[in-house]
């Protein structure tokens, strides 16, 4: 497949997985509270693992040199729910205690802006692709 | 007769060069893509290829220079820059992804220059 902007497959599967990064976040910033899930338990923060993988290439399928991002899988991290004195909450247990999710607010804030930096820098190589791929369309003008 | 005009060695090697830019970018991407994958090594192209189409220009073989082929390879200089072995930075991908632009650049122009001046001989008319 003739490719006009060199390198866009790899930028738009790094740009799809950072948005993916930030939906996780996201998500555990808005559950940071939530005591019971569709389980029954407190909420589990999620982690986002990324792996690459060399592309495949769309034609006879041979694999083009340049490995690609992508979400790997959505895993929940193993740390303890912390337990929060809040006997007047309705998931207090008998001794008041409410169990709480482990997110910690500073963490997920700079995860965020890792992950949006990625995302402009992303950003940037298409601009950079986009105007080098009109000064090739424009060889042999003047 | 044609095919003596696009075959001038410095012609050829803008070209070439060109390729190589191209290529240079998908390694770029790449490498921003990847820019918090464990374990990922950046990708740059091959360092002999600079020094082959050197010395393809300076025999002024055309046949030396049409059959180099770039490639890419990972950065073997690049040091890892954390913990978990990627030898990815950002502010030097960024450096080079505007060197690199620069340099497409300089050789489109290059390009359409010897193309316009092909055409100036034939027409007879600057532009």
């Amino acid at each position: 497949m003739v490719q006009i902007l060199s390198g866009i497959q790899s930028t738009t599967a790094a740009l799809d997985a950072e948005r993916t990064r930030l939906d996780v976040v996201s998500e555990n910033i808005a559950n940071a509270h939530t005591t019971r899930g569709p389980d029954g338990k407190p909420y589990q923060r999620q982690v986002v693992v990324f792996e690459s993988a060399l592309q495949q290439a769309i034609g006879g399928g041979a694999q083009s040199q340049t490995p690609t991002l992508k979400v790997a899988r959505i895993d929940k991290d193993s740390r303890p729910p912390i337990m929060i004195y809040e006997p007047g909450h309705p998931d207090a247990d008998a001794n008041g205690m409410v169990a709480m999710p482990d997110i910690n607010l500073h963490e997920e804030m700079a995860d965020l802006i890792t992950a949006s930096r990625a995302f402009e820098a992303n950003l940037a190589v298409v601009k950079n692709s986009r105007s080098m791929a009109l000064q090739t369309l424009a060889i042999g003008r003047h | 007769m044609v095919e003596a005009l696009f075959n001038e060695p410095n012609y050829l090697a803008a070209k070439k060069t060109l390729d190589a830019v191209a290529l240079r970018q998908e390694a770029i991407a790449s490498n921003i893509a990847n820019l918090e994958t464990p374990g990922y090594k950046r990708l740059d192209l091959t360092p002999s290829f600079q020094s082959e189409l050197d010395r393809a220009c300076a025999s002024r073989d055309q046949r030396q220079i049409v059959s180099l082929q770039p490639s890419l390879a990972p950065d073997p200089d690049a040091a890892p820059t954390g913990r978990d072995g990627n030898t990815v930075s950002l502010e030097k991908e960024m450096a080079q992804l505007n060197q690199n632009s620069l340099a497409h650049n300089l050789e489109t122009q290059l390009v359409t220059n010897m193309l316009l001046r092909l055409r100036m001989a034939i027409t007879s008319k600057s532009s």
